[in-house]
């Protein structure tokens, strides 16, 4: 077997002021895969995401790169933080720059790159995140969910083997969240191993093919989502309620560890299938439905 | 500032490289300082005003917003120059002719002079002005200084507008004595929220191999030399209007 890409041993952190952030905190990302950290706010996450690229040092422990116990003298960490690009839940903590581009052309230009390679990675970039008509936009004028596609393009543009997020989808409409999701898809597809944090239970279902359960600064449990997510003990002790989807899969007697079963199609489908109706049945019109239910004539 | 700074980065100048621009402005404006102001002025306000409003497309209403501020302070101070004292028997002000033809002067002159500002700053968003700096040898610190500077002046602003938007929502600013208290305690809480968003950020610029410097790709704008003859020759014009107009009058 080969090592994990990044692994966390054992890593214990307190805070400079000694309050303990996290403790005895063990985890592995895994080539290839989606790999969602999953708890409440304020758990710590953040914190074990800013040790992931060396940002922060352990208390205790060690953090482990492909096999290799990680330094943190400048050369290491610049190779580590060229290999695993961290995005902020924040987008105003990465933009930095006027406009658009100038701000993706960072990362690129800190690597060394010319400026025509640069430029380059940055039309890439932005083309991945479907936004290359905003390269010459001002970063001001942007939405929150165009900022937070910039951030993510800068990191991007660095071209790391793991896509480290925080709350990626924190602040965003269903749509925007759709969005970054299909992106993140096709990163994903691309080769990319990815790593988000997240508190939404029904997120890390739908979309992680691997969950890490967060609670009070350490890792409960960490495995295949469906298992990890269908063991109530483990989400009870870390205060999440299982996700929706899987509690009517189970309602409906179904096997969970079919990965259909976590499509919200597919489960609708085969609800209505065991309700009678056809399952091309037409979708009620929402005034019709209110008519129905309003008061007898 | 928000409409100036949105007109500087929509008008239809605004990709034309800032020497098209910068050039014509300052020839202009040496003109105005150099030729009797009666004469020059009134010709480099309408040289300004067609090229904003016809030539970048940015509304009159916003070129005249920005003379306005000027203006207004003018309007309060031409009077002072155009009152002469007489002390010789008792206090007699009155108006006289040297002080009308000064007032009348330094109000047009100065006017014009704006307006060749106006037109820069409202056709030009303040990061075109990052390469033409350093080429004239202004230190890559200063220049990545004024960029973030831009760059959070609108981060902080937000926070300033909705902080300011919670605290009258409950009431921080129905008397006067509650709003002082309010406005002193949104500048403390920015100033402390600035000092967090620095160290977020520094997290986040490390994560893309910050290491003390803020290079980034400076876009680069071919300067056309048609576009700039075209507007040099006008600018030629105009000064050349001028110096007949001063030699004709009085």
């Amino acid at each position: 077997m080969t090592a994990p890409l990044l692994a966390v041993r054992g890593l214990d952190y307190r805070y400079p002021g000694g309050v303990a952030a996290l403790r005895d905190l063990h985890l592995t990302v895994e080539r290839g895969r989606k790999l969602a950290i999953l708890g409440p706010n304020g758990s710590g996450k953040t914190t074990l995401l800013l040790h992931l690229n060396g940002t922060f040092r352990p208390t205790r422990g060690e953090v482990w790169l492909d096999g290799c116990p990680a330094g943190y003298d400048r050369r290491s960490l610049n190779d580590w933080r060229r290999r695993v690009g961290l995005v902020l839940q924040e987008p105003d903590d990465h933009l930095f720059a006027a406009t658009v581009g100038q701000d993706v052309s960072f990362g690129p230009l800190n690597l060394g790159l010319s400026a025509a390679e640069t430029g380059e990675r940055v039309r890439e970039a932005l083309e991945s995140l479907r936004i290359a008509h905003l390269a010459d936009r001002a970063t001001h004028m942007l939405s929150f969910g165009q900022k937070k596609r910039v951030a993510i393009a800068g990191v991007l543009a660095m071209r790391p083997e793991i896509l480290v997020l925080d709350e990626p989808t924190a602040g965003l409409d269903p749509h925007g969240v759709t969005h970054l999701l299909g992106v993140l898809q096709q990163l994903h597809e691309a080769g990319a191993t990815l790593v988000f944090s997240t508190h939404d239970v029904e997120l890390a279902y739908a979309w992680a093919d691997r969950v890490a359960v967060f609670h009070e600064g350490t890792v409960l449990c960490q495995g295949e989502t469906t298992a990890v997510l269908g063991d109530r003990e483990v989400l009870h002790r870390a205060r999440l309620r299982p996700p929706l989807l899987l509690e009517l899969v189970e309602a409906l007697g179904l096997d969970h560890d079919q990965a259909a079963s976590r499509s919200r199609e597919t489960v609708l489908a085969l609800l209505r299938e065991r309700l009678g109706e056809p399952a091309s049945a037409v979708p009620v019109e929402p005034a019709l439905a209110h008519s129905r239910r309003g008061p007898p004539a | 500032m928000q409409a100036i700074d949105h007109h500087a980065w929509t008008n239809r100048w605004r990709d034309r490289h800032p020497l098209e621009k910068l050039l014509p402005a300052v020839t202009l404006l040496l003109l105005t300082l150099a030729l009797p102001p009666l004469s020059i002025g009134p010709l480099v306000l309408a040289g300004t005003t067609l090229a904003t409003v016809c030539g970048a497309q940015v509304p009159l209403r916003a070129f005249l917003s920005i003379l306005a501020a000027p203006a207004a302070f003018l309007l309060a101070g031409a009077p002072f120059l155009a009152v002469s004292l007489d002390f010789t028997d008792g206090f007699s002000p009155h108006l006289s002719p040297d002080g009308l033809h000064l007032a009348l002067d330094t109000t047009v002159r100065a006017l014009a002079a704006v307006s060749c500002l106006a037109f820069l700053t409202l056709t030009t968003p303040l990061v075109d002005w990052a390469p033409p700096l350093r080429r004239l040898g202004v230190p890559a610190t200063v220049v990545e200084l004024i960029l973030l500077i831009y760059r959070l002046i609108f981060v902080f602003a937000e926070r300033a507008l909705t902080g300011r938007q919670a605290q009258t929502a409950r009431l921080g600013y129905s008397r006067m004595d509650r709003s002082v208290r309010s406005l002193g305690l949104l500048a403390g809480n920015l100033f402390q929220r600035a000092l967090e968003q620095a160290r977020r950020m520094e997290t986040g610029l490390a994560a893309r191999g910050y290491s003390g410097e803020l290079r980034v790709l400076m876009p680069e704008r071919p300067l056309s030399w048609p576009r700039l003859t075209v507007a040099m020759a006008g600018v030629a014009l105009i000064g050349l209007a001028g110096g007949l107009l001063a030699c004709d009058g009085p």
